[in-house]
């Protein structure tokens, strides 16, 4: 019997290749049957977080442009060059800066390697933004979704956190003031409790510094807390987060679309098709735990097709699009890294990263308005949207409900022209400190700018809920200005302040240091 | 049905080629069109011409692609220079194009690069593989690569540069020169010595271009060709400076920019320091004085000049004494002189020189007080007499007379600032009597009791000083008659 055994063995060992492949990929070939097609999708740890089938819409580049997946593709391109980044950058204030040179000089592709970490992580931050608008603007948070929008909510919260705190570690003059600036922006709630002298028993403001640099200055301290949020906390709750965010989306079937017609026959892809309706509960096993419809089984075609392939080709094209972009930018563009930080030379203008100039403009008219009460007021507010707007209808369509196309144009400009205004004012006039040199800064905490745009803003809103009497066009109309706003801001900071927060046309006016 | 899918997979491919070929694009900058590796290719085409004896052939045989460093923690350096200038230290390489050219003069022979790096004397961004971002005058880089010539700015890191051979430091023994003979300390402080018009110059030197104002300089924006257009012309770099011209030539400007430049702080090691720069350190603890006529020339003369005229400065829009001056010297006392020098003349621009101020030491002071009286001749003897004067009086008369040059309660004019606190305290009354009576000889002071047409009687004389006594005391507190000494003269001049 051994000759079998030896035999038997020899031959396992020839079919080695077939074995391993066949244990890994479990289908073992290319799905050739819609069956084996749902196999693949199935029996795939990656892949079973898809639906087998997909709603064609879904497929549509122009309903979602694929932000969010780019956001995510981003995300893993960071987490990838940040692993590499991590093998040669040292968190200390000694050796952090060099490091990051020697990375840039020495290192092979070090250079390219830190610009694809920069920018994807930009592209992270400007995806994430512009998927909420699509999110909104399609209505995809209504019921059931409410609460993958606060997923989604906390995902941007924690993207930005991630930004900022990639931000410090190079070290250098940008990462130093830009930090400085941001805690500073931490340390805002003090401008409340000094005006009204209680900043002594009660100090929430310094107590958000502290816990942000460990210390009352940017040091040593404030560099390991940055690099262990950075490397270890915020991005393991992404993660997390992400995962409840994408498991959401399936329970929650799948990105959101408008009812199909009712049955008989509707015409998709170039043909008239039979549609039948999902019933409307579910009845059968377990599945009746999970709230939603009965999916339409033995009923006919419907307008989806297999998931795999087309939904994969469709996610790995997005995939590689992101990867292509980010490839380019980092071949042409360096991410920038100044002088050594050095604490006796401030930056003038010290600026924080680019997603926070819109609240640094607004911390220069008031830091407590503009540092916490405005931006606690925009997240609580995105926040309630989705329990606010219960009315369901346009949902999965880009401005879905009637009239909603014109409310968001006439938003558009009317926030255009009240922020555009309102700097313009701010600018050439000055505010209540410039006319009234001794006024108590608690009017000024009140009424500013920044205030003042909030409050325009609302009573917009409240001026078309009014008018329109829909609760969705009211909530469109806030979006938008509060769209508009975010950008008129973040772009005027960037481009139209100077050294001492002073207006500039372009920054080849200011003052050459 | 069309095939929902079909632009995706044009998408994927389009997308695919796009970062395939951008990979293998940033694979090929990378690894062959380095700066630094076609460099060593070059060289490594010298080294194969030049390869014609035993020795030749084995430098070839052993240079390697790769990149080179001098790494020196206790310098802070980390050198890569010698990546591309590989031919430093080989004699050949005399003839052959930079990079690759030997180090010139005999430098590197006591100076060996692994010892000492190239940034701690050249400045510039060490660990740059690139030429643009080594030498780092437009790139984030604190301190960019000196030009050739100011290099010897930083022989005087380790080394006393009084002890250096002058002939290889030609510029800096010039601008140490040219900082006494320009009088600089007049305004500036070094080591502690120096007037306050203008900043201490101790680590002018560590200073970035973020701390200068390029706005009106034309590029390149580094500290070194601002400190050159700032000698040339003050004015054109700082537009309110009230710096004055240095009227110096180009090559003074140099040789001043590598002697400011040369003022920097840094921390060496011990081990790197020459014996003469420890032994400086320990002079400057206990410093050797100056004699008057170098004081008065080093920290005096930028607005005294030689000191025998009064002038007007329009900058400081003040009155500038003649401090040397005969009738003054001939009247004032040596303590009056001392209380001026030692305290300065607050409000105005005159510093105070004091130990703890200037930082000038006691025996300067006293040498330069010797200085200023070398002119004096001896003052004519007078008749003590005692009168009473009356301010209300003196008033009067300091306002027709007075008040015109002197300005409003003593504050200041055409003529200095008799009002000042320092002058109250410390001129005596024969002083001020005198100099009413005989005038400042080179100055705009008339004598106001000639012989010929006096035009204060001695009362007069009495009841102004009376008045001069009370300038200074709180206001509203009506001045007192009062005893005051006066001292007519004894039956007029020889």
């Amino acid at each position: 019997m051994a000759e079998t055994a030896t035999r038997e063995f020899l031959h396992n060992l020839h079919e080695l290749p077939h074995t391993v492949k066949d244990a890994c990929f479990r289908l073992g070939k290319t799905p050739e049957s819609e069956r084996e097609e749902s196999q693949a999708t199935f029996h795939n740890l990656f892949l079973h977080i898809h639906s087998v089938r997909v709603h064609v819409r879904t497929l549509k580049p122009t309903l979602t442009f694929g932000l969010g997946l780019m956001a995510t593709a981003s995300f893993v391109i960071t987490i990838i060059t940040g692993v590499l980044l991590m093998v040669y950058y040292k968190p200390s204030t000694d050796l952090a800066y060099q490091s990051i040179k020697d990375i840039h000089f020495t290192v092979s592709t070090g250079r390219f390697i830190r610009n694809i970490h920069r920018w994807s992580a930009q592209l992270m931050v400007l995806t994430v933004l512009l998927h909420m608008a699509r999110v909104f603007f399609t209505a995809s948070y209504k019921k059931p979704r409410e609460f993958n929008w606060l997923v989604g909510l906390g995902l941007m919260v924690i993207t930005l956190a991630l930004s900022f705190t990639g931000y410090l570690l190079p070290w250098d003059q940008l990462a130093y003031w830009a930090i400085t600036i941001g805690s500073n922006i931490a340390n805002s709630p003090r401008e409340l409790t000094d005006a009204i002298g209680i900043t002594k028993f009660f100090d929430p403001g310094g107590f958000q510094k502290r816990l942000l640099l460990g210390a009352n200055y940017v040091g040593e301290d404030a560099l390991i807390r940055f690099y262990v949020l950075h490397v270890f906390v915020l991005p393991l709750t992404l993660v997390t987060l992400l995962g409840v965010h994408f498991w959401r989306i399936r329970k929650d079937g799948g990105l959101a679309k408008p009812e199909d017609p009712m049955g008989g026959l509707a015409e998709w892809g170039g043909e008239r098709r039979t549609v039948f309706q999902p019933l409307a509960t579910k009845t059968y096993g377990l599945m009746a735990l999970v709230k939603g419809k009965r999916p339409p089984v033995n009923r006919g075609p419907e307008n989806t097709v297999m998931s795999w392939p087309h939904l994969f080709w469709a996610e790995l094209s997005v995939f590689m699009i992101t990867v292509a972009t980010t490839l380019i930018l980092s071949f042409y563009s360096d991410a920038p890294l100044k002088e050594l930080a050095n604490p006796a030379i401030p930056e003038n203008p010290a600026k924080a990263p680019w997603y926070f100039l819109g609240i640094q403009e607004l911390v220069s008219y008031s830091a407590f308005t503009g540092g916490l009460l405005i931006p606690v007021i925009v997240v609580v507010g995105l926040a309630l949207i989705p329990f606010l707007d219960r009315r369901p209808g346009g949902e999965g369509t880009w401005f879905g409900t009637k009239s909603e196309r014109s409310v968001f144009w006439q938003s558009f400009f009317f926030a255009l022209a009240v922020s555009v205004g309102m700097l313009a004012f701010t600018v050439n006039y000055g505010w209540l400190r410039s006319w009234f040199p001794n006024i108590h800064q608690l009017w000024i905490i009140a009424i500013n700018p920044g205030s003042l745009l909030v409050l325009i803003f609302a009573a917009w809103s409240l001026f078309i809920l009014k008018r329109k009497d829909s609760v969705r066009l009211a909530a469109v109309s806030l979006f938008t200005c509060f769209l508009v706003g975010f950008t008129i801001l973040t772009y005027f900071a960037t481009v139209h302040r100077g050294p001492n927060w002073h207006f500039y046309w372009w920054p080849s006016q200011w003052p050459v240091h | 049905m069309r095939d929902p899918s079909r632009i995706y997979r044009w998408l994927l491919l389009v997308a695919s080629l796009l970062t395939v070929g951008y990979l293998v694009g940033a694979a090929v900058r990378e690894n062959y069109r380095a700066q630094w590796k076609v460099v060593q290719r070059q060289y490594q085409d010298i080294l194969r011409q030049k390869a014609t004896d035993d020795r030749g052939r084995e430098l070839l045989a052993k240079f390697r692609i790769d990149m080179k460093q001098a790494s020196i923690p206790a310098l802070g350096a980390v050198d890569r220079c010698v990546t591309c200038h590989n031919g430093i230290d080989d004699p050949r390489m005399t003839d052959v194009e930079q990079p690759h050219r030997t180090h010139p003069g005999h430098i590197l022979d006591k100076h060996p690069v692994d010892r000492f790096g190239c940034t701690v004397c050249h400045h510039g961004q060490g660990a740059a593989l690139t030429f643009r971002e080594a030498k780092a005058d437009d790139v984030f880089w604190d301190y960019p690569l000196l030009p050739p010539e100011m290099t010897e700015a930083a022989c005087v890191t380790c080394h006393d540069a009084e002890k250096l051979p002058p002939d290889q430091i030609p510029l800096l023994t010039a601008g140490m020169t040219l900082y006494q003979e320009k009088s600089c300390g007049s305004c500036h402080k070094l080591g502690g010595r120096g007037g306050a018009l203008g900043p201490a110059l101790d680590n002018e030197g560590a200073k970035t271009k973020h701390q200068l104002i390029m706005t009106s300089l034309k590029p390149p924006h580094t500290t070194w060709n601002w400190q050159l257009a700032h000698f040339r012309d003050p004015g054109s770099v700082v537009p309110d400076s009230l710096m004055r011209n240095p009227t110096v030539t180009r090559r003074q400007a140099l040789a001043l920019t590598v002697y400011v430049l040369s003022q920097w702080k840094r921390d060496v090691p011990e081990s790197y320091l020459a014996p003469d720069k420890i032994e400086q350190k320990y002079r400057a603890l206990h410093p050797t004085p100056l004699t008057g006529e170098q004081v008065y020339q080093q920290y005096c003369a930028a607005c005294h000049g030689n000191g025998t005229y009064s002038r007007w400065d329009k900058k400081f829009n003040r009155f500038v004494p003649a401090i040397r001056g005969v009738s003054l010297v001939s009247t004032a006392t040596r303590e009056y002189l001392q209380a001026n020098i030692e305290q300065g003349r607050p409000g105005t621009q005159m510093p105070a020189w004091g130990p703890h101020a200037g930082g000038l030491l006691p025996e300067e002071i006293a040498g330069v007080i010797e200085y200023l009286r070398s002119g004096a001749s001896a003052p004519p003897a007078m008749t003590v007499l005692t009168m009473r004067g009356d301010p209300n009086h003196g008033l009067s008369l300091f306002l027709r007379n007075c008040a015109g040059c002197h300005g409003m309660n003593g504050r200041g004019g055409l003529g200095p600032e008799i009002g000042n606190p320092v002058f109250r305290r410390a001129a005596s009354d024969e002083f001020i009597i005198r100099t009413i009576r005989n005038g400042r000889i080179g100055s705009a002071m008339p004598a106001f009791q000639r012989k010929e047409a006096p035009a204060l009687g001695d009362q007069d004389i009495a009841d102004l000083l009376a008045f001069l006594r009370t300038l200074g005391e709180q206001r509203g507190q009506k001045p007192m008659a009062q005893n005051v000494t006066t001292s007519a003269p004894s039956g007029g001049r020889p």
